[in-house]
């Protein structure tokens, strides 16, 4: 399943949401949000800060109720949903850590392999297999000793990306880190993370400020402003007029589809 | 001290039951203690600790043995901080405060009842390891071994509790009950540490070895078996300077594991 030569698989809802509200301390964050997001599907969270973009995450992953609608992960909703060893969730605050945890990025990435309902196992060959493989995937295989408060910022993003992988998700939900990384850096986790998407079939969910990466790399786009608009990423579609209704009139990308070519030169898609 | 005297005092009984009671309590407390740093709740064994000491009050005024009492009322405080924090009553270091004033205070007017302080309500307060019986040793070493194996088992969720409690509920991993069970080990790890140094100064075992054992910069693997290493050595040495020279034992333990503590503040500067 991990090869590239895999068929792609059938389109089928992983997340479903109808007519969701999310309320947090009384306010309305996220107002009546209908989308699907299909196995497969690399999926950019885009929006004005405030917007409430980690707020659907958090409904998304049931940490806060939704007060209207349904949502269905794996086609059980939400509050009844339990297979949670498919889901990773990677939050915003994930590479702020205490830089003096003792922890060893090996250390790190083998806690991704707790599972729920057999806590306290033995972890055997296979769990530390699949540490080091997540590892290794994510470009870290030097590092695999260092603690992980000595890794750089890009590195830092990495890890918690190896640590999700570690139990083979089949979505990731990621909050994109606040780290101070320069745009080659974040670009090449970018690239990691399309890697992830084409090659282990993984779904992913980004939150990310990187408009330019979301309509070159990624198949949906997903603004999100109190109100939730998703949209194919397709040659036809027009970047401008869909990010207006989320970002307000004033709010001007400047893009075209060619110049993908000339920043995402190493791409094997 | 001379090497003769140390072995002389090693063939004796007392001695020996002082120093494995030492030992256990040392590596319950280091390892209990490294996940308390961590978690950033020190604070918490030292509240705790007050309230053991509200038990002990009891139990000798109950003619019960203190350690049992203490057990039984620092598990209900555990229970009443964590009820606190979960209704939202109090932010937790203030449900500690108000649990450590109302230990403390319940166990004054237990005395108060008693007839006032006495030797006995001392050795519990400073510890009286050379002094220890086989009901209270057998006491501290089922106790010790109950802490050890239950973090050798969860080690891991532990872990990912003390560094990411959200993503560890996204991972399945019961967050409160686990908590709440390791406030638990934290109240029957300083029970247990009782004979050894006593309520007054228990929250130094829990948090100096650690520090110390942090200071290194290693996996958490050696880190464990660095603070663990620690807090031996610092109550080994207790007791046997303790014993040499009939010196109180907590005192000499902690001002061990503060010298230590310095060592390795030193070491990783001079890295």
């Amino acid at each position: 399943m991990n090869t590239m030569d895999t068929q792609k698989p059938q389109a089928e809802p992983i997340l479903e949401l109808k007519n969701v509200d999310v309320e947090r301390t009384g306010d309305l964050v996220i107002q009546n949000a209908n989308f699907t997001i299909n196995n497969g599907d690399y999926v950019g969270l885009v929006g004005p800060n405030g917007g409430g973009k980690t707020t659907l995450i958090l409904a998304l992953l049931n940490f806060l109720p939704h007060t209207k609608g349904t949502i269905k992960l794996f086609g059980t909703t939400i509050d009844k949903f339990s297979a949670w060893q498919k889901v990773a969730y990677i939050s915003q605050n994930a590479t702020s850590f205490d830089s003096k945890f003792p922890l060893t990025v090996r250390e790190l990435v083998s806690l991704g392999r707790i599972k729920k309902g057999n806590v306290a196992r033995r972890f055997t060959h296979e769990d530390w297999e699949a540490v080091d493989d997540s590892i290794t995937f994510m470009g870290l295989t030097e590092v695999t000793h260092k603690r992980i408060g000595q890794l750089s910022g890009g590195q830092k993003q990495r890890v918690f990306v190896a640590k999700a992988l570690a139990r083979n998700p089949e979505i990731i939900f990621l909050d994109e880190p606040i780290v101070g990384v320069d745009a080659a850096t974040q670009e090449k986790f970018y690239k990691k993370l399309s890697d992830l998407n084409t090659k282990r079939k993984t779904t992913i969910l980004l939150v990310t400020h990187d408009l330019t990466s979301v309509f070159c790399r990624m198949s949906k786009v997903l603004c999100v402003n109190k109100q939730v608009e998703i949209a194919q990423i397709t040659d036809g579609l027009d970047p401008n007029a869909l990010l207006k209704r989320a970002y307000g009139e004033h709010f001007h990308f400047v893009f075209h589809r060619h110049e993908c070519h000339g920043v995402f030169e190493n791409d094997h898609h | 001290m001379t090497i003769i005297n140390i072995l002389n005092l090693l063939g004796f009984r007392f001695f020996q039951n002082a120093l494995l009671g030492g030992v256990i309590a040392a590596a319950a407390c280091a390892v209990v203690g490294l996940f308390l740093i961590l978690k950033k709740e020190a604070m918490i064994g030292d509240g705790i600790a007050h309230t053991a000491f509200g038990g002990i009050a009891l139990g000798l005024l109950l003619g019960i043995n203190p350690l049992l009492t203490a057990l039984a009322v620092s598990a209900l405080s555990v229970l009443g901080i964590s009820y606190m924090r979960r209704k939202n009553v109090a932010p937790s270091d203030s449900a500690i405060a108000v649990m450590l004033a109302l230990g403390f205070s319940f166990g004054l007017i237990a005395i108060s009842i008693a007839g006032g302080f006495n030797v006995e309500l001392f050795s519990y307060l400073f510890g009286s390891i050379l002094t220890i019986d086989t009901f209270d040793l057998i006491l501290v070493s089922l106790l010790g071994v109950i802490v050890l194996l239950f973090i050798g088992f969860f080690r891991r969720e532990l872990l990912s509790l003390v560094f990411d409690e959200d993503d560890s509920r996204v991972m399945g991993i019961p967050t409160n009950t686990l908590s709440l069970a390791f406030d638990m080990l934290v109240a029957t790890t300083i029970v247990l540490s009782i004979k050894v140094i006593g309520t007054v100064l228990v929250v130094a075992l829990l948090v100096l070895p650690g520090l110390s054992a942090l200071q290194l910069g290693l996996s958490f693997r050696k880190t464990i078996l660095a603070a663990v290493g620690f807090s031996i050595v610092s109550t080994v040495l207790g007791i046997l300077f303790s014993a040499s020279f009939d010196v109180a034992t907590s005192g000499l333990i902690v001002f061990v594991a503060v010298l230590l503590f310095l060592l390795t503040l030193a070491y990783k500067k001079l890295q």
